[in-house]
């Protein structure tokens, strides 16, 4: 009987999925307490190009040189003072804890070849499409829109219909 | 859905359960390792940045609320066309006003009212307001065009790549290294882009300043998002057959 | 009454849904499809999208983080 309980404990709070509702709102909130504590707001893709200039930059390439790197250069660059890139470790491990939690985790190999290709390109597109519109789904819309700035709505739109173009992609050459 | 006819349980469980009780267990200490690393982590941050820890904290909050209720924004834009579903484009709207209010507060702090204190020395350029105020134009179609495509074939947007490496996935994982690539090569390329003025309007717009005040702003913006997520609502009763 | 299997593990969104949906049209009313997945969205959205369209569903754990979804058709 208390073996019972005890499962029926994990099912409830460690395991049973929320409603996207919860999801929204909390989200919202925690987003909020970011902004009005740090006077930042939440953002996600800002620190990828920095990441790659620095490995770039280990490489011996003088990235700080390009034009693209001149107003962030890599030299005075510090990750522990870049709030997305704390925030993105903190995706990571909140979502790995998430799941050990609820005794999910498991490595989720590659089904395929198709998967490689489409993680390739998916990644490239997403990476050049984020600096291009100056941020994510995050920082270009989901602190962007509620923002007053009219970018995040022009941004939605357009994610909406590259999401479009996206699926009929997927499903005739991803699948 | 009373009368069902359906034959249910007839897969054989790959796992005992003594098997699942082990792995509960394992995990479950897994996840106590994890935690006491981070902690150790945030400690570290904290001798660099003041405000570390609570970022730390935030971000930790994200991955897990994102994990928990399967949120996804790729699919809050993909699935009404892919699927036909609109509920997590649903809860979005839902997400985007409740933080619309709390921006709203903030940046009518930072405005003022009647936005007097836009344009002078304490509040220069609208980009220096709370959340993202940033430029708008062609440059912002391109690329939340590109970034579309690129996150619905991926398999999610900039927020769930992170989610789903902490998952377990290896695709994501991938993704995220030619992310990076494809960020580096996007920061390459901006310069070229600004300088077409076609291509690159370095104009923020600002929803107050261009209406003309907070009032039809807030109307717009509150009257926008209640329009879509009726029309959501809708749309997606129709594709399913419920109207 | 038909029964298929339809293997979407290791498979990310939206495949196994859009795969679901595929095998459903051509199956008939009454035929029950079983969807193995490992894709804690996909556990999600397709159960959402299978009730939705009115037909029965059941998910069953069959390990940790691994379910089978199965669906029967109704009309």
């Amino acid at each position: 009987m208390s073996e019972k309980k005890k499962y029926q404990f994990h099912e409830l709070y460690l395991k049973k999925e929320w409603s996207y509702q919860t999801g929204a709102v909390l989200l919202a909130l925690f987003s909020l307490a970011l902004v009005i504590v740090t006077g930042k707001s939440w953002g996600v893709t800002g620190p990828l190009g920095m990441w790659g200039g620095w490995i770039l930059s280990k490489l011996g390439i003088a990235v700080d040189t390009w034009a693209g790197f001149k107003a962030t250069p890599v030299a005075s660059y510090d990750i522990w003072k870049d709030l997305p890139a704390l925030t993105n470790i903190g995706i990571v491990v909140g979502a790995l804890l998430a799941v050990l939690l609820a005794a999910q985790f498991k490595i989720k190999k590659l089904k395929s070849i198709k998967n490689l290709w489409a993680a390739i390109l998916g990644g490239l597109l997403m990476g050049i499409g984020a600096r291009i519109s100056l941020g994510c789904n995050i920082g270009a819309f989901f602190t962007a829109l509620p923002a007053f700035s009219l970018h995040g709505w022009i941004f939605w739109i357009s994610i909406f219909s590259g999401a479009a173009v996206g699926s009929k992609l997927l499903v005739k050459y991803f699948m | 859905m009373s009368d069902t006819t359906i034959t249910i349980k007839r897969s054989t469980p790959k796992e005992t359960p003594e098997q699942r009780a082990r792995k509960r267990l394992i995990q479950f200490i897994a996840s106590g390792v994890v935690l006491v690393l981070y902690i150790l982590l945030a400690a570290f941050v904290q001798t660099k940045n003041p405000q570390g820890a609570f970022i730390l904290l935030i971000g930790l909050g994200f991955g897990y609320i994102l994990q928990r209720s399967r949120f996804c924004f790729t699919a809050s834009m993909r699935d009404p066309v892919l699927t036909g579903s609109t509920s997590l484009t649903k809860a979005v709207i839902i997400a985007l006003a409740i933080s619309s209010v709390g921006y709203m507060a903030l940046q009518m702090k930072a405005t003022g009212l009647s936005l007097e204190k836009l344009g002078t020395d304490a509040l220069k350029s609208v980009t220096q307001l709370p959340g993202h105020v940033r430029d708008a134009g062609v440059h912002t179609v391109l690329g939340g065009f590109l970034f579309g495509i690129g996150a619905v074939i991926a398999g999610g947007c900039a927020s769930g790549t992170f989610m789903r490496m902490g998952e377990g996935f290896v695709q994501q994982w991938i993704v995220f290294i030619f992310f990076i690539i494809g960020s580096v090569i996007g920061m390459a390329v901006l310069p070229a882009i600004k300088s077409v003025p076609f291509l690159y309007q370095a104009t923020p717009v600002y929803l107050p300043k261009l209406l003309g005040g907070w009032i039809p702003a807030i109307i717009f913006q509150f009257g926008m998002l209640f329009i879509l997520y009726i029309i959501a609502d809708i749309y997606g009763k129709k594709k399913s057959g419920e109207l | 009454m038909a029964e298929k299997t339809l293997d979407c593990l290791g498979e990310a969104c939206p495949v196994p849904l859009v795969k679901t949906q595929k095998a459903m049209e051509s199956m008939a009313v009454g035929d029950v499809l079983i969807v193995n997945i490992d894709h804690s969205c996909a556990m999600k959205n397709i159960p959402d999208w299978a009730r939705s369209v009115g037909h029965v569903v059941e998910i069953e754990e069959v390990a940790e983080g691994e379910w089978n979804i199965i669906i029967q058709k109704m009309k």
